[in-house]
């Protein structure tokens, strides 16, 4: 992405935390080519991302289990 | 490949002063006393459509959004950063000097309410509750009375569960210039078997008083079963909006 190291939180950030703050909080200004995806709301789509994630991980888990 | 140039747009990560901004290596389009961090990104992948496709994508959202964190944390740590929200893009660099010009007002506020100060992630977990030891009812009066008892148990521990995060919150912004407690994440998110009961940031100029503070907070609370986790320090997320978009 540019010159920038990666620099250390103080833990490992979480997909679920970088949601929340990322995609939930900020600056939160419609520019241009954006316009349909903030209609569409990003909050929810964060969310869907991970549900699915989430149901598809447990689903694997039962497979292995089972 | 195609002879012609690759269409690009402008992706902004946040704002910052403009005397700052020449201190800082990345990309930056000025407009009087305010910059805004940039970078040039291919429409291909951040075009409308291509966008909203990637959103639907983890593996593409987890790089991306990490990829902005990054980029904020390193500005964030070295002066006043106004972060955006992921995948704010403009066509023009002119259009991003435009957005500077009409929002001068609400940023430079903005940067003035986050100078010197960092944003700290606070989440209180609670354990599952001890489980009772179930001895069966003699009578069917018993059993209603050892159901509504159960009933009656479980109200009174949400109630507490309830208070401990009021007063854990209390405590912390007694720590803070200013705080917020956001909806706590559910268990299908955090994939732990504790509940999250308190989901607060706070913005502190210093961070050991609030450091300290949880550590008070995990002994008062440890007996019922509660632990806290502190996150950060975070480029100032959830104190630069107010209630978004005018």
């Amino acid at each position: 992405m540019s010159v920038l190291e990666r620099p250390r939180l103080e833990e490992q950030v979480t997909l679920v935390e970088l949601v929340d703050r990322v995609l939930h909080k900020g600056v939160t200004l419609t520019g241009d080519i954006v316009l349909s995806v903030a209609d569409v709301d990003l909050v929810y789509v964060g969310l869907r991302v991970i549900l699915a994630s989430v149901s598809t991980l447990e689903r694997l888990e039962g497979e292995a289990a089972g | 490949m195609s002879a012609v140039a690759e269409q690009t747009a402008w992706y902004v990560y946040g704002v910052v002063e403009s005397s700052f901004a020449s201190t800082l290596e990345a990309r930056v389009v000025e407009e009087g006393e305010l910059a805004a961090v940039v970078d040039v990104v291919p429409l291909a992948v951040f075009g409308e459509q291509a966008l909203e496709e990637h959103l639907n994508d983890r593996a593409w959202l987890e790089t991306h959004a990490r990829a902005h964190q990054e980029v904020l944390q390193e500005i964030s740590l070295a002066g006043p950063v106004v972060p955006f929200r992921f995948g704010t893009i403009y066509h023009e660099s002119d259009d991003v000097r435009g957005m500077l010009r009409a929002r001068e007002t609400e940023l430079t506020t903005a940067l003035a309410r986050v100078r010197g100060r960092v944003e700290i992630g606070v989440k209180a977990w609670a354990g599952p509750p001890p489980v009772q030891p179930a001895r069966a009812p003699a009578t069917g009066r018993a059993y209603l009375e050892q159901r509504l008892g159960a009933q009656e148990r479980v109200r009174a521990a949400s109630a507490q569960l309830a208070e401990t995060a009021r007063d854990s919150h209390l405590r912390l912004l007694s720590c803070a210039v200013e705080g917020v407690a956001n909806r706590p994440q559910p268990r299908e998110l955090t994939g732990r078997d504790e509940a999250m009961i308190l989901n607060g940031a706070y913005l502190v100029a210093d961070v050991e008083p609030i450091r300290h503070e949880i550590e008070r907070l995990s002994a008062d609370y440890e007996a019922q079963g509660i632990s806290f986790e502190l996150t950060g320090p975070w480029p100032p997320y959830n104190f630069v909006d107010e209630g978004g978009e005018q």
